[in-house]
């Protein structure tokens, strides 16, 4: 035995066995850590399921909207509260308390007090809207099972996000970080997890290993729209029953995609080397909404192409041109018109009809594109004009609850802990000295300037000053006043929602007591809302990657509803739904602004 | 463009005439390939086409893939799309869609060659040709890619579907053609890189970007109900590839099967679906009354081959060309016989 062992060590290492073993390794590694995110999906009260993933260390899970099934809808008028958590009695000290301070209270007083404090209770943990989920029974690869709470769905496009309910208080779990989809290219290797044909009952996940057979698919969904895969990474890893909801991995074990469907040909429901991922980069367009709770609605411009010979030149040309379109949708209302060639997309170059359904379909209703297109003129197309879109919500079959259910809300515990996990991921930075940045709208320039409490806006000549929170002055023509009420109020809103006036050490503290209430598209990229406490119904725009993305507010000086969205360097203006055109912005640039900046002129 | 930018942009074009970037032809803006097997798939995707037939039966799969084999606009795909001319149209990679002219088939093979317009294709046309040289064209275990438009999910400049496997071996199908539920005639390579309807007519290549295979249609076992991807070896196209494609006619053509005669006419009740091949009568100074056959008796078998009915009779007897000697077995009340039969040709 030890000759033979001997042996064995003395054969020369052949260099490419070497390679092949350390590539094993390090799949091995990676198989090993993505695993413990990789969840199995099931109901509480029936049988069957799915997979999903937790992609943030609070017990996000990410799943298909299929695997979570139909809500329990309300019977006739009533709603269906069968399925909110009952409130639970009072805490004993709470209850200790309150009989210590009122020793000779009747029991009926005693009994509006619970009743308060479970009303209490009642809005922190229930969702708003009128149906909702059972919770959902997770299985962890660790072999503990939890209960889930539904938060978001996208029906649109197969999605949930499912929230585990900790065993002990301040419970975190292994989580994935979302990849780069569109950095995807055909013949990478990825590998799917999940529990196809709920083969684990320890859930620990199968995985299953192949290629990126194709990118960008768009793959049409059922009747009305609904589990719609606009842009789907193709993969011959198999993908089968139970593997639904599951995660796809790239190499380095990023969550690049969801798998959520395959293709079968006459073979039965089992997989063919067909399967599809939907992209990472599309999900992340949704998680706002997901995350807040919310009945995710898809873009649309209502109108539909085709990619057809130019029916107006003599030539073999071949382009996408309008079809069909309703009168009142947005493309009309930019002045598209019917025969008219579309040309790009959010300055992509349309190639096909399919690759326009691809981009407008991983877009979230209300953001704003822009599409270029050739209109007819006489016997041909004149020149291309580029117009900007804001993308209107698409009908899809579940479209009567969404409107039912616009204001659809996670909790409000549930938002809190959300905007907390979104928190942590942002990078805890140096308090940042000072932040100056400039709007420029035509001939109006606007600039802004802050340091730690003080903020000061310039207009043209009117300034306006804040010293600290309803403090400040205003500059006008050169004469010092005090603000008017209007004024003041401007100040504060911009000082409490405009993330672009935020130092990177100061978001944390800046959403203290804020509520996430959805996502956002600002130029191209996802952002979160959160509502700020206040009035004006403040709402302030993060990246997910913490930096500033703008702000919606009522703006007490101009008597509108102010929409900034800022992206390096690039702004837009959007005041009462309407684009202005001519915003510019400059900075925000860091840096001390001199203290008498805020000081008021004797 | 100024003019000066318009001649520096040309002449990069020269400069990189060697390193051809495919990647403005397609939809989507993509990273450069890192991997070998990435960079092999972005040279080879220029090659493979879509293929469109005339719809209409719903029983036959009216979209396939194929591959460009000549600059002179040869593209080679399976023969079991409806082609219908005029009707057949071609999607080369870059999306640009052309009418295609549809040249004679190889009955043998199953492929059939298209041709489109050379002058046509703005984007110019990127051949390939089977793997050269005497070594193997593959190896078992070894890796390959193969590419197809399978379940006609690509559509205009859209990528074809690449699935990536090993070769699992090497199946002749002789024995069970036309007797099992196999419909072709010869060497198979057989891979798990997933092969479905709509791949068929694409590539199977190896890590190099060598063409070693034809994606031809799955072979099916109705009995077990197993299917298996197979690839008919490139090697094995070269005849009809040279003759069509180069213009070198063949000494024999490999397609033109002469049909041969036994003088047996065998009993086939019409309303049977499947009759054995009982002889009905035996003509006078043929092959059969050489070997003295009666009407009444029952053949059973043709050299190796069993023969279950009237249709495999004939489908058995195909096989085989006029002059060839089989061991004939056939059974006379309970006693079975054996005889050589000499098959003659058949006079027209």
């Amino acid at each position: 035995m030890i000759a033979v062992t001997a042996a064995l060590v003395l054969l020369p290492q052949d260099p490419d066995l070497a390679a092949v073993r350390a590539s094993e390794q390090r799949r091995v590694e990676v198989v090993a850590r993505c695993a413990a995110a990789v969840c199995s999906v099931g109901d509480m009260s029936s049988p069957g399921g799915g997979s999903g993933v937790i992609f943030d260390p609070a017990g996000f899970v990410l799943t298909n909207y299929h695997v979570v099934g139909d809500p329990v809808r309300p019977k006739g008028d009533k709603p269906a509260e069968e399925v909110r958590p009952t409130p639970p009695e009072p805490p004993h000290a709470e209850l200790e308390a309150w009989q210590q301070a009122h020793p000779d209270a009747p029991a009926d007083e005693r009994a509006q007090f619970v009743a308060a404090w479970q009303g209490r209770w009642r809005d922190e943990h229930w969702p708003t809207g009128k149906y909702h989920w059972h919770n959902k029974k997770v299985g962890l690869p660790d072999g503990e099972v939890y209960e889930a709470v539904v938060l978001g769905i996208d029906p649109g496009s197969d999605l949930a996000v499912l929230r585990l309910l900790p065993k002990a208080p301040g419970q975190t779990w292994p989580a994935c970080a979302f990849g780069d989809s569109d950095q995807l290219l055909v013949g990478e290797t990825v590998f799917a997890m999940g529990n196809p044909f709920l083969l684990a009952t320890d859930f620990t996940p199968t995985v299953t290993f192949g290629i990126v057979s194709g990118t960008h698919r768009y793959q049409e969904g059922g009747g009305n729209r609904m589990l719609v895969y606009p842009d789907c990474i193709q993969v011959d890893a198999p993908v089968n029953p139970g593997n639904s909801g599951g995660p796809l991995f790239s190499e380095a074990g990023e969550i690049i995609g969801i798998n959520g469907r395959i293709s079968i040909g006459d073979r039965g429901r089992v997989n063919v080397g067909v399967g599809f991922a939907i992209a990472s980069n599309q999900i992340v367009n949704f998680l706002g909404d997901l995350l807040a709770g919310r009945h995710a609605e898809h873009g649309t411009l209502d109108m539909s192409c085709w990619y057809m010979t130019a029916p107006r030149e003599q030539t073999q040309r071949r382009g996408v041109f309008v079809q069909q379109m309703y009168k009142d949708s947005v493309a009309a209302a930019a002045g598209l018109s019917l025969g008219d060639e579309i040309t790009s997309f959010n300055g992509v170059h349309v190639r096909s009809a399919n690759q326009l359904a691809t981009l407008i379909g991983v877009l979230p209703a209300h953001a704003w594109v822009t599409l270029g297109f050739r209109p007819t003129i006489g016997d041909g197309y004149g020149d291309e004009r580029v117009v900007p879109i804001r993308l209107s919500p698409l009908d899809t079959g579940s479209s009567a609850d969404a409107k039912a259910d616009a204001e659809r809300l996670a909790s409000r515990e549930n938002r809190r802990l959300a905007t907390a996990a979104l928190c942590r991921q942002w990078p805890a930075q140096d308090q940042g000295t000072g932040v100056t940045f400039t709007l420029v709208s035509g001939t109006e320039r606007q600039q802004f300037r802050r340091q730690g409490e003080r903020l000061r806006v310039d207009r043209g000549d009117l300034s306006l000053v804040r010293t600290g929170r309803g403090a400040g002055f205003a500059i006008e023509n050169g004469k010092v006043r005090d603000s008017t009420a209007e004024e003041a109020a401007f100040l504060e809103r911009q000082f409490a929602g405009n993330t672009l006036l935020w130092t990177s050490g100061q978001r944390s503290q800046q959403l203290d007591g804020s509520l996430l209430v959805g996502g956002a598209h600002v130029l191209g990229a996802p952002a979160w809302r959160f509502a700020l406490a206040g009035d004006g119904e403040i709402e302030a725009l993060v990246f997910r990657d913490g930096s500033p993305a703008g702000c919606v507010l009522r703006d007490p000086l101009r008597r509108q509803r102010v929409e900034l969205h800022a992206r390096s360097g690039v702004a837009q203006l959007i005041a009462d739904g309407a684009i202005d055109k001519a915003c510019k912005l400059e900075g925000p640039t860091a840096g001390a602004i001199a203290d008498d900046v805020f000081g008021r002129p004797q | 463009m100024s003019r000066a930018a318009a001649a520096v942009a040309v002449l990069a074009g020269v400069l990189s005439a060697q390193k051809q970037d495919f990647g403005a032809a397609y939809s989507f803006a993509e990273r450069a390939p890192r991997t070998v097997l990435e960079r092999t798939i972005d040279k080879l995707l220029p090659s493979i086409v879509k293929v469109h037939g005339a719809s209409g039966l719903s029983t036959i799969t009216s979209y396939a893939t194929g591959i460009v084999v000549s600059d002179k606009g040869h593209i080679l795909t399976l023969d079991q799309i409806l082609v219908q001319k005029g009707r057949t149209r071609v999607v080369l990679y870059d999306g640009s869609v052309h009418q295609a002219e549809v040249l004679p088939a190889d009955d043998r093979l199953r492929v059939r060659l298209l041709r489109v317009d050379p002058a046509e294709v703005e984007g110019g046309l990127h051949p390939i040709w089977p793997k050269q040289g005497d070594g193997p064209l593959f190896r078992t275990g070894q890796c390959v890619v193969s590419l197809g438009n399978c379940f006609r999910l690509a559509e205009f400049s859209e990528k074809v579907s690449a699935t990536f496997g090993v070769v699992v071996g090497r199946a002749n199908t002789a024995l069970r053609y036309r007797l099992a539920d196999v419909q072709y005639d010869g060497d198979l390579i057989l891979t798990d890189a997933c092969n479905n309807p709509g791949h068929y007519g694409g590539g199977l290549f190896d890590l190099d970007g060598n063409w070693i295979g034809f994606n031809t249609r799955l072979l099916e076992s109705k009995e077990t109900n197993t299917m298996l991807s197979a690839a008919i070896p490139s090697r094995d196209l070269l005849p009809y590839l040279d003759e069509y494609v180069n213009g070198k006619v063949q000494a024999e053509s490999p397609k033109v099967v002469r049909p041969v005669y036994t003088g047996i006419v065998l009993f086939e009740p019409s309303g049977r679906t499947s009759p054995p091949a009982y002889v009905d009568r035996v003509v006078k100074d043929s092959p059969a009354a050489a070997i003295e056959l009666r009407p009444d008796d029952l053949i059973v078998r043709i050299d190796d081959y069993s023969v279950r009915s009237c249709k495999e009779f004939r489908d058995v007897l195909a096989k085989f060309g006029p002059g060839a000697k089989v061991q004939l077995t056939y059974k006379r009340g309970t006693v079975v016989h054996q005889a050589a039969l000499t098959l003659a040709e058949e006079k027209q």
